[in-house]
């Protein structure tokens, strides 16, 4: 006897997703994206931003809540609405394919037109430029907010924008914090968290530097998140740190340190190196890059050079 | 008295059910048996049997209470020289089709391998060509060799469970008692997996799932009257052979229990961990609504099947203090 599993081409596939999908309804989102993984075998996908829906199941039958990647644009998918399901298979659909994912987008349009988007929620209407403030000022008092509330955006890297109280501890993932602000000035508090969050890093690898980044911490060279994008050349010194990087992980955790440390010595106890290695890591990373970081300018430069090269690295 | 309708079956689960209908008759006759066995023999097996390297599977036979071998499958960690705990397993197959190097198997390592315990099969002797008491003995000569610890010193007889689905679940009870009654091996804990316990086939869900799911009443006659001829349902049904007859069920070893609310067993297999408890035992017993017989096998994606997996391992974690 048989397991439910990726349907064989040649037998009546068409009917029996047919069959499968119409014995869902009502069931819900969860077994619906599963159908079309078991039917497929592959891992399946569903992203409705308007509802904050983010749903990823593996063949196994594994099903995850959690915010995804973009897919890869080559994978097949179905628009529904403002949602997109999709497969992960880099190999056109056949019409099997094709079939689970229009019956499963069809199931699932059904089950969303009959759940009308959640209202947003507080933190992001709040902080939503686009609604006047009139309409933030009335959802703040609905919400019991008093009036002289302060309070600063957080832009995480992954999931939803927060509001967080001053003083209120802004857990250990990475995202950037904008300023206290009033609930009338919230949007611009988001606009200042997002632009933080641009000079956040992985903290690992050929990335080094702080998860978490309060926008006033940034100082005058926040405005630079506007201006640096992705596809601007980027100066010199920003070309010279990928340099740095490429030769060894270990050396632009180095320049990182000491960009951050009052001096050699200490960067060395933050790494946990010997100090004569971080010397020596030094005097082969001044090679690379072309100028001395010991100095106080050349201190200066490599903490702006290393703010800078942020904005270029991809999420 | 007119039998109430079903609960219903969970979408689910229906869903693949419909998906599988061509392949799983409800109700299974005598004249079926042949034909099953011709097909799941022709059915390669496929799947990891080492579980990535960390089992070596070893054949071997013991001697069952008639003197004929009876083949046994073994497999010992590669981790470890230390003596390891034992998952005994039983498998299924409503007593006259399966055998015990299943597609199950390589599941079974891998949760073994998360407890640390060693995994072996016994190929019991099916019915009706071998009636009771053949497969239930085959079952516990299988169990006495493995727990004599001069045979396998790598094997810690202290720590054994016996477990089984459907069929295998009832024969894993029917071992558990017959353990306690010959005073042979001391079990840690019986894993029973939706058992087939009641050869009697007269509960409300017995009559409620006639003609429905997987393994209807049909079915369960089917299989019990290979296992007992004439003798199914009467008043002389040994507890070894059907261990819901069994008027004694204390100091028996922890139990797990699982079954779906819509399928056969479900009533005999609430009231056997009821009377578990009622004489101070301890028991563990999961319904789960909507569930046809052998729906995490059928279907394993299913939410309700994942559910059943985890809550499986959590007992077992928790009884083993694993």
């Amino acid at each position: 006897m048989g397991r439910v599993g990726a349907l064989d081409p040649q037998a009546e596939a068409a009917v029996k997703v047919i069959a499968y999908f119409d014995r869902l309804h009502g069931a819900g989102l969860e077994p619906l994206v599963r159908g079309a993984t078991v039917l497929s075998g592959l891992p399946a996908a569903l992203v409705d931003p308007a509802r904050a829906l983010s749903l990823r199941a593996r063949p196994d039958g594994h099903l995850t809540r959690t915010a995804l990647p973009d897919p890869d644009p080559a994978w097949p998918h179905t628009a529904i609405g403002t949602a997109v399901l999709w497969v992960e298979t880099t190999d056109p659909a056949g019409p099997v394919l094709a079939m689970v994912l229009e019956r499963a987008a069809a199931a699932i349009g059904d089950h969303l037109d009959r759940t009308p988007p959640p209202a947003p929620p507080l933190a992001a209407l709040l902080t939503d430029p686009d609604r006047d403030e009139t309409e933030r000022l009335a959802a703040a008092r609905r919400a019991g907010l008093p009036p002289a509330t302060r309070l600063s955006a957080l832009a995480p890297h992954r999931g939803p924008v927060r509001l967080i109280a001053p003083g209120e501890d802004p857990g250990a993932a990475r995202a950037g914090v904008g300023p206290a602000a009033s609930l009338a000035d919230l949007p611009g508090s988001l606009a200042d968290a997002r632009r933080a969050l641009r000079f956040t890093a992985t903290g690992t690898g050929a990335d080094p530097g702080p998860v978490l980044v309060r926008a006033e911490h940034v100082g005058a060279l926040l405005p630079l998140a506007d201006t640096v994008r992705p596809d601007t050349p980027p100066p010199p010194d920003v070309a010279a740190l990928d340099r740095l990087a490429r030769d060894s992980t270990a050396l632009i955790a180095l320049a990182d340190a000491l960009a951050t440390a009052p001096s050699v010595r200490a960067a060395a106890a933050a790494l946990g190196v010997h100090h004569s290695t971080a010397q020596q890591g030094l005097e082969r990373a001044e090679r690379l890059l072309g100028w001395n970081v010991r100095t106080v300018p050349g201190r200066l430069r490599l903490q702006i050079a290393l703010q800078v090269r942020r904005l270029y690295l991809p999420d | 008295m007119s039998t109430p309708p079903p609960p219903p079956f969970d979408p689910e689960l229906a869903a693949s059910l419909a998906l599988l209908g061509d392949q799983i008759p409800p109700s299974i006759t005598p004249d079926l048996i042949g034909p099953m066995r011709a097909a799941r023999a022709a059915q390669a097996v496929e799947g990891d049997f080492t579980h990535e390297g960390h089992y070596t599977e070893h054949a071997l036979t013991v001697k069952g209470h008639d003197g004929a071998d009876v083949p046994l499958l073994l497999w010992r960690p590669t981790w470890t020289d230390a003596p390891t705990g034992l998952l005994y397993w039983i498998h299924g197959g409503g007593m006259i089709v399966g055998n015990h190097r299943g597609s199950e198997i390589p599941e079974l390592l891998a949760t073994a391998h998360s407890l640390g315990l060693a995994v072996a099969s016994i190929g019991y002797r099916l019915a009706p060509e071998h009636p009771h008491p053949t497969p239930v003995e085959d079952c516990y000569s299988g169990l006495v060799h493995l727990t004599d610890p001069t045979a396998h010193p790598a094997l810690d007889a202290a720590r054994v469970i016996v477990g089984g689905a459907s069929a295998g679940g009832g024969l894993a009870a029917a071992t558990a008692l017959l353990a306690r009654d010959r005073g042979g091996p001391r079990l840690s804990a019986q894993l029973l997996v939706y058992p087939m316990l009641d050869d009697r086939n007269d509960t409300v869900s017995a009559h409620q799932m006639a003609g429905l799911g997987v393994w209807d009443r049909t079915s369960n006659d089917t299989g019990w009257s290979a296992l007992l001829g004439e003798a199914r349902g009467g008043p002389d049904v040994s507890p070894y052979a059907a261990p819901a007859r069994a008027t004694d069920l204390s100091n028996l070893p922890p139990a797990f229990l699982d079954v779906g609310s819509t399928e056969t067993f479900r009533d005999e297999i609430v009231d056997y961990a009821t009377r578990l408890w009622q004489t101070g035992g301890i028991a563990e017993l999961h319904v789960w609504p909507g569930a046809f017989h052998g729906f995490d096998n059928f279907a394993p994606h299913a939410a309700l099947s994942r559910e059943a997996a985890a809550a499986r391992l959590s007992w077992l974690r928790r009884t083993l203090g694993a």
